[in-house]
């Protein structure tokens, strides 16, 4: 039986756009919470680390009743923007953005603090902003824990299941990523297809933690 | 003039207490700051710099001020013109020497960056990482960059301390070099007494917190003149001007008398 690449591409694609827009987001939140003072940060840092706890079940429910077409937020979102974000790609990429975010967060959040904290008070005396003492400073000088967070939101990311079931279902070419393709092939009793999908996804994330252990041994300052 | 009044509670090593410091600094002067560990030193430096806040506290610098409990002023580091130069140099691994100070430099001051390079020797140091460098040539880095943006206060937080004595003299001569020419109001925290004869102008003394001595120093001790033989020396074409090298130093100058000096000559620095 010809194996069809669809999920595992599907599952590629998911984990790319998410750890991109990750990075976008993730790298500025991390750098506030490294740097701020603002007194409310535990309360942030614990929304942050919330999909750490919680079932992925619990996470895809909640994601579910707000993006279903007949919540207001859902109900706006397909009506102003043509967006419906449950059974749908986009609707994997949001949940899956909520869901990861503590894997970028927070290596990049310790890596920053584990620096000496007179770099940052040396720059700030140089006349330089946070952000720009961020990024010219801190970030360059904390690349393993990047590097890090970077993986760790693209394995986390592919190897999604609960989350998905949830809120994007099982719908080949859109939703149906690997990790929901070796469910639907073990209940279909086809085993063979079942192995193929889950030997591919041992083997590439086998080879994205050995490439990431290699490089953290290269990368000095 | 600046105008210092701070108080802030801090634990030192007899038991809690509080850091009380009154103190005005004329302009140009450099003011040494001595006592023993943990007296409030580096906690004074840093609450002028605007790292730490004091518990009530005013710091006026040329009628400005920087703080001010009473009017709710607390202007943040960034907009306090401090050079700080830190006791671990704080310098950025991921720059060059050069980009070091260009990070800190405003717009359009190449002149006067080549000019702080050249002062404190570091031409032939510019483009190399700083954990290449050995301390003194690092804390020299650290001084140029505390001053390319030509900062009312300098603040020099035990710069010598993990120095040994050839790289600290050459680090003084430096110091002394930039402070006659630029004539940057400092505040010195050091330990070593020689620090305080060759360098500063005024000596305080800073006891569990509070001010146990406040003295002038009417004339800098001549007594750690340096005298070093020469290990190289050329003419730079392109700047006109002689490259001179010791064991410790490495000084640039126009002067054509220098066309009379070898490799091996004895020379003296007065300081």
């Amino acid at each position: 039986m010809p194996i069809d690449w669809g999920p595992i591409w599907l599952t590629l694609r998911l984990a790319g756009v998410t750890t991109l827009l990750l990075l976008v987001i993730g790298i500025p939140l991390a750098g506030w919470l490294a740097l701020s003072r603002f007194r409310l940060k535990p309360v942030f840092e614990a929304i942050i680390s919330l999909p750490l706890v919680l079932p992925p079940s619990v996470v895809g429910f909640y994601l579910l009743l707000t993006f279903s077409p007949t919540s207001s937020l859902g109900a706006w979102l397909l009506k102003t923007l043509n967006l419906q974000l449950v059974f749908s790609f986009e609707g994997l990429v949001v949940a899956s953005l909520i869901y990861s975010l503590p894997f970028m967060v927070h290596p990049i959040q310790a890596g920053i603090e584990n620096l000496p904290v007179s770099w940052r008070e040396a720059s700030y005396t140089l006349g330089q902003s946070p952000a720009r003492t961020l990024w010219r400073v801190l970030l360059p000088n904390c690349k393993p824990a990047l590097l890090t967070g970077i993986v760790l939101t693209f394995a986390h990311t592919i190897g999604e299941f609960g989350l998905v079931m949830m809120i994007g279902g099982n719908l080949p070419g859109q939703t149906r990523v690997a990790s929901i393709a070796i469910y639907d092939e073990v209940e279909l009793l086809h085993f063979q297809t079942a192995h193929t999908y889950a030997a591919l996804l041992l083997a590439v994330s086998f080879i994205i933690l050995l490439v990431v252990y290699a490089i953290n041994k290269r990368v000095t300052v | 003039m600046i105008a210092i009044d701070v108080v802030m509670p801090r634990l030192f090593a007899e038991g809690s207490g509080e850091l009380r410091v009154k103190v005005n600094l004329e302009p140009g002067s450099l003011t040494a700051l001595v006592g023993p560990s943990g007296s409030g030193k580096t906690t004074l430096l840093r609450v002028v710099a605007g790292l730490d806040v004091p518990q009530q506290g005013r710091i006026v610098v040329d009628n400005i001020p920087w703080l001010d409990n009473e009017q709710r002023i607390n202007r943040p580091p960034q907009q306090r013109s401090v050079g700080y130069v830190f006791q671990d140099t704080a310098l950025f691994p991921n720059m060059t020497v050069l980009e070091n100070i260009q990070f800190a430099a405003l717009k359009d001051q190449h002149p006067l960056i080549q000019e702080l390079i050249d002062v404190t020797g570091l031409d032939a140091f510019r483009d190399q990482k700083p954990l290449k460098l050995s301390g003194g040539q690092r804390q020299r880095v650290a001084l140029a960059r505390a001053l390319v943006r030509r900062p009312q206060l300098l603040l020099l937080d035990e710069p010598f301390a993990a120095l040994d004595a050839q790289a600290s003299q050459a680090l003084r001569l430096v110091l002394l070099e930039l402070h006659k020419t630029w004539g940057t109001t400092t505040l010195l925290v050091s330990h070593h007494a020689i620090d305080v004869q060759t360098l500063a102008d005024r000596v305080i003394t800073l006891v569990q917190g509070h001010i146990e001595s406040d003295r002038q120093i009417e004339q800098r001790s001549e007594s750690v003149r340096l005298q070093e033989r020469i290990t190289r020396i050329e003419y730079d074409e392109a700047r006109h001007q002689w490259v001179v090298e010791t064991e410790t130093t490495q000084l640039t100058s126009k002067n054509p008398a220098w066309s009379q000096r070898r490799v091996g000559d004895w020379i003296r620095f007065d300081v």
